[in-house]
């Protein structure tokens, strides 16, 4: 395959492995959203294809999109980095507009221009990697002082800080933070800072977690301690904070080793709520099993993976950068939806990337995918 | 992997980065190899316990009612069986054709299409239309095969007589437990085991169909067969019904027994109530003005006067003080005694009912007159202690133990407080109250032989396929009179019924024995008599014993008059009717 490729265009790398892992994963979570919609979508007065079909839609653009992005060559964007980096502000604070802000399930974190609802937490995500990519790549040497540091460490800060209390958004901050702090752990050739500011941060949230457990008795606690307190036993608030957990550990518990088979879920049946969006991967593991539920984590490490090598052989830095910035978003959240969903760690909406149900998100990863497959073509062969 | 690791060629700069990428690639598939081990916990390890937790989750329990018991007679007519009845529901997302739905419910079940139609299109799991359809309409609606429209059938307690005997079989309720008469005493072996249908269901309760169903099938509860017999109940009702009527009496008890095993063939309280439709008050009664005085007039009708009221006994007690003379040895049946129409008691003077008084007589003859200045004297011979010994000894101080709730027990004066003018009025009946089961009982165990035999009405029970599960026993007290005092009172009754003031009791061909009385209720001078006959036949070998109650009769109220009668032609028709069963065995 190597040799004809080099044979007929022997300029150009496409990443065909890339491709089809992500159009694995978008088939596959096609299916998987219209198994666990489908009931959900007839009880509410529409057809059992009402999701799948809004989600298809989706899809389709975000294709669109990334055949676009992926055949510019992405140095176009670089002009574009200040202004994704304040026009993200820009959108998340849009959603305080009351003309354009837009509400669904109690949370107001999306913005509606004509027609169409944008949630500008997914806008910043890819804004902050193209802005930090050529932050970093500006910055050359200074990105090994302490001040290049810890001017990347907090530039992301206003953005995230906005997103969480404008859009009351934590796990979006979080993975936006994420995402930088991985960007600036690959740029920086330090790694005892990193070991220090992790070891430090996790030992400030065991030290939170212990104070809650400590406290749970007093009475007074807030919205975010009660959520820490179902964390630690779901079973003793069944009914409020720990519900939807209690239902995605009853589905993929019942889930067992191969699953009850493809649209056999007994918890999509409005037992499990969200069960097509942030639960996704409690129902696959409920009716895929252990296996079904290994196949796709190993998909998302094969893309990471793919990711890896695109980055290691980029041709330049800023390339590799957002390819690192887009691993890391990808990874991420990947990451911390499987851990919610197992009640691995506290319970916060995070969406499995392709797979989980919603329109902007899969709009901006496919956009992101396009980067990375621009990122890739720029790789000259005869240099690998 | 073959380029992953082939160099760009370029600056140090780059070399590091490049490890940090797959420092950070590894960091990655550590979570990703973390997140995997939880899976295998909660997928492998904690597999079994949230499958449990989810199938308790998605089951819904519905229970299948037993079919209770049948109360059957000592001819084998059910007294209480079930009837099968239909309950209507629709459910809301199933239904497709709601107009349909709506036009031939209200068609089958009579009732408003507005009332209908909100029911089925409130958006419910499951929503009931009405209960309690007969089998009939259940089985028409079915056949439309409407889909969304439920028809669940069920058990409803049905008693094929109506009100015969309706304050004994008693009557169940909304959950099929009996709420008074023998339904609550047999209760246990009546109610059966219900079922279960365990079913899946989404989250709104709504059944998923391919998931199937798992069934406990119901125990159908047991038999229990009595001693009533439908056709003396009946009968007594009859006479009853006849006596109360003619005599504008509050209400008639009649309640006949084998006095020598305590069986009881017919227990009647009039006026009765319909046992299928228990909660309607009888016609032309005042209507309650709120629940609670709906509640006390509804459980005044389900009285049972013979156990669940007492009364002043009267002469008829008479039989219980000649028993204990007789045994005690204060009289014998040639003692002679003297009545001039009074006695003295300390400084009281108690009149007989005989103005001019018996005159000479010995006791038979006063037993004959019902003469209260000879049983006076016997009581006093007695003396309150040894009275008050017998008394225990009859069993009269304590309940019968007949198997019906609410038994009354006697009300009688504490021994310490028992003077020379109290024992006098005992001995003749008055100053306490007993029920009239306890005066049947008692009178049935003088007259068998001296065994206090326990009333009751239960038999055996017996279970779906005919096989008997249980005989029920009751306890006996043995020898509370001798062989010859009984044989006595046996013979002084028969007395009483052939020359005496019970001649009105008797029945030709039939060696009766029996006693009358008239009581005077409480408060003295009100007007209001009881008036009641307890007879026995035949008189040497007493297979039945009757006891007629005329509560507040107007006209004539002497016992002797009206009750007597009563019993007479009872006698007259079962007497021959229990021979002839007699023969059958």
């Amino acid at each position: 395959m190597a040799e004809r490729r080099r044979r007929k265009q022997p300029e150009n790398y496409f990443d065909y492995s890339l491709l089809f892992i992500v159009l694995f994963l978008l088939g596959f979570g096609l299916v998987m959203i219209y198994s666990t919609s489908s009931y959900e979508a007839n009880m509410q007065g529409h057809s059992s294809t009402f999701y799948l079909r809004k989600q298809v839609m989706a899809t389709i653009i975000g294709l669109a999109a990334m055949i676009v992005v992926a055949n510019i060559p992405y140095h176009f964007w670089e002009r574009f980095a200040t202004l994704a980096y304040f026009g993200s502000g820009a959108m998340v604070l849009m959603v305080l507009i009351p003309g354009l802000q837009y509400s669904a399930n109690g949370a107001t974190r999306w913005i509606r221009i004509g027609g169409l609802t944008l949630q500008p937490a997914e806008v910043a995500k890819l804004g902050m990697i193209l802005f930090l990519a050529s932050l970093v790549c500006r910055m050359g040497r200074g990105i090994r002082t302490t001040k290049g540091f810890f001017t990347v460490l907090l530039i992301p800060m206003p953005i995230c800080l906005m997103i969480w209390r404008i859009t009351n958004n934590m796990s979006s901050a979080i993975i936006v933070f994420g995402i930088a702090a991985l960007m600036l752990f690959v740029a920086s050739p330090e790694y005892k800072k990193f070991i220090i500011i992790g070891a430090g941060g996790l030992a400030a949230v065991a030290a939170l977690v212990f104070f809650i457990s400590q406290a749970a008795s007093s009475e007074g606690m807030g919205f975010r301690s009660e959520r820490i307190l179902a964390w630690l036993d779901p079973e003793a608030y069944a009914n409020g904070k720990g519900f939807q957990t209690l239902q995605a550990l009853y589905a993929i518990g019942s889930g067992g080793i191969l699953g009850k088979g493809l649209g056999q879920s007994m918890q999509k049946l409005g037992f499990l709520p969200e069960a097509q969006n942030d639960m996704i991967f409690s129902i696959i593991c409920e009716e895929l099993g252990l296996f079904g539920a290994i196949a796709v984590i190993l998909m998302f490490l094969l893309l990471i993976w793919r990711f890896m090598v695109i980055a290691n052989n980029a041709s330049d830095l800023f390339g590799a950068l957002l390819v690192v910035g887009v691993m890391g978003h990808i990874a991420i959240q990947v990451i911390l939806n499987i851990a919610v969903v197992t009640n691995t760690i506290p319970n916060t909406g995070i969406s499995l990337p392709f797979i989980s149900y919603g329109g902007s998100a899969v709009l901006f990863l496919l956009i992101e995918i396009g980067l990375v497959l621009s990122v890739a073509k720029g790789i000259r062969l005869k240099d690998l | 992997m073959g380029f992953v690791m082939l160099m760009l060629p370029e600056t140090k700069n780059k070399t590091y980065i490049r490890k940090k990428i797959v420092v950070a690639f590894f960091l990655c598939a550590a979570a990703f190899l973390l997140l995997i081990g939880r899976l295998v916990y909660l997928m492998v390890g904690c597999s079994g316990y949230y499958t449990e937790a989810a199938k308790n989750l998605h089951e819904r329990e519905r229970s299948i009612k037993a079919a209770r018991g049948r109360i059957i007679d000592s001819t084998g007519a059910v007294l209480a069986d079930n009837r099968t009845v239909c309950t209507i529901s629709v459910i809301h997302n199933q239904i497709k054709d709601p107009e349909a739905v709506v036009k031939i419910l209200s068609k089958e079940l009579g009732l408003s299409e507005e009332y209908v139609s909100k029911r089925v299109e409130k958006y419910s799991a499951i929503e009931r239309i009405k209960s309690n359809v007969d089998k009939a309409t259940g089985d028409r609606i079915r056949d439309y095969d409407l889909d969304g429209v439920k028809v669940d059938e069920d058990y409803k307690r049905y008693y094929p007589y109506e009100t015969l005997a309706s304050k004994v079989l008693g009557f169940t309720g909304g959950d099929n437990q009996g709420i008074i008469g023998l339904e609550v005493v047999y209760e246990e072996y009546l109610k059966g085991k219900e079922g279960t249908i365990l079913t899946v269901t989404d989250a709104k309760g709504v059944e998923i169909s391919e998931a199937g169903e798992e069934r406990i099938e119901p125990e159908s509860g047991n038999d229990v067969h009595v001693s009533l017999d439908v056709n003396i109940q009946s009968y007594a009702t009859q006479l009853a019904m006849q006596a109360m009527e003619t005599k504008q009496a509050d209400s008639v008890s009649i309640l006949v027994m084998n006095p020598q095993n305590g069986e009881i063939l017919a227990m009647v309280n009039v006026p009765e109530f319909d046992l299928n439709d228990p909660y309607t008050l009888p016609e032309g009664s005042p209507v309650p003005a709120n629940q609670e005085e709906k509640q006390n007039a509804l459980n005044q009708m389900w009285r049972n006067g013979c156990i669940n009221d007492t009364y002043e006994p009267g002469s008829t007690f008479k039989i219980i003080t000649a028993a204990a003379g007789l045994e005690s040895g204060a009289v014998t049946i040639n003692d002679r005694f003297s009545c001039p129409g009074y006695i003295m008691v300390e400084d009281r003077r108690i009149r007989c009912h005989k103005v001019g008084g018996h005159g000479a007589e010995d006791f038979v003859q006063g037993t004959m007159n019902s003469c209260n200045p000879v049983f006076i004297t016997v009581g006093m011979r007695i003396g309150v202690d040894r009275y008050y010994d017998y008394f225990r000894k009859f069993g009269l101080l304590t309940k019968t133990g007949i198997d019906l709730p609410g038994e009354a027990g006697t009300i009688m004066h504490k021994k310490e407080n028992i003077g020379a003018v109290e024992l006098a009025t005992i001995s003749f009946g008055q100053s306490f109250q007993i029920t009239p089961i306890q005066l049947a009982a008692t009178a049935s165990s003088i007259i068998n032989g001296g065994n206090r035999v326990t009333p009751h009405f239960g038999v055996k029970v017996v279970n779906g396929e005919g096989k008997t599960v249980k005989v029920l026993q009751y306890p006996v007290q043995k020898d509370i009179v001798s062989e010859k005092t009984s044989e006595t009172m046996r013979y002084i009754l028969e007395q009483v019924v052939e020359n005496g003031s019970g001649k009105n009791g008797y029945v030709e061909g039939y060696r009766v024995g029996g006693k009358t009385a008239t009581s005077q209720t409480l408060p003295r001078g009100s007007g209001r008599y009881i008036s009641s006959f307890l007879g026995f036949a035949p008189a040497d070998n007493p297979k039945v014993l009757a006891v007629a109650i005329i509560n507040n009769p107007q006209g004539v109220y002497y016992g002797g008059q009206i009750a007597a009668p009563i019993v007479r032609q009872l006698f007259e028709n079962i007497l021959p009717y229990l021979e002839g069963m007699d023969y059958n065995t």
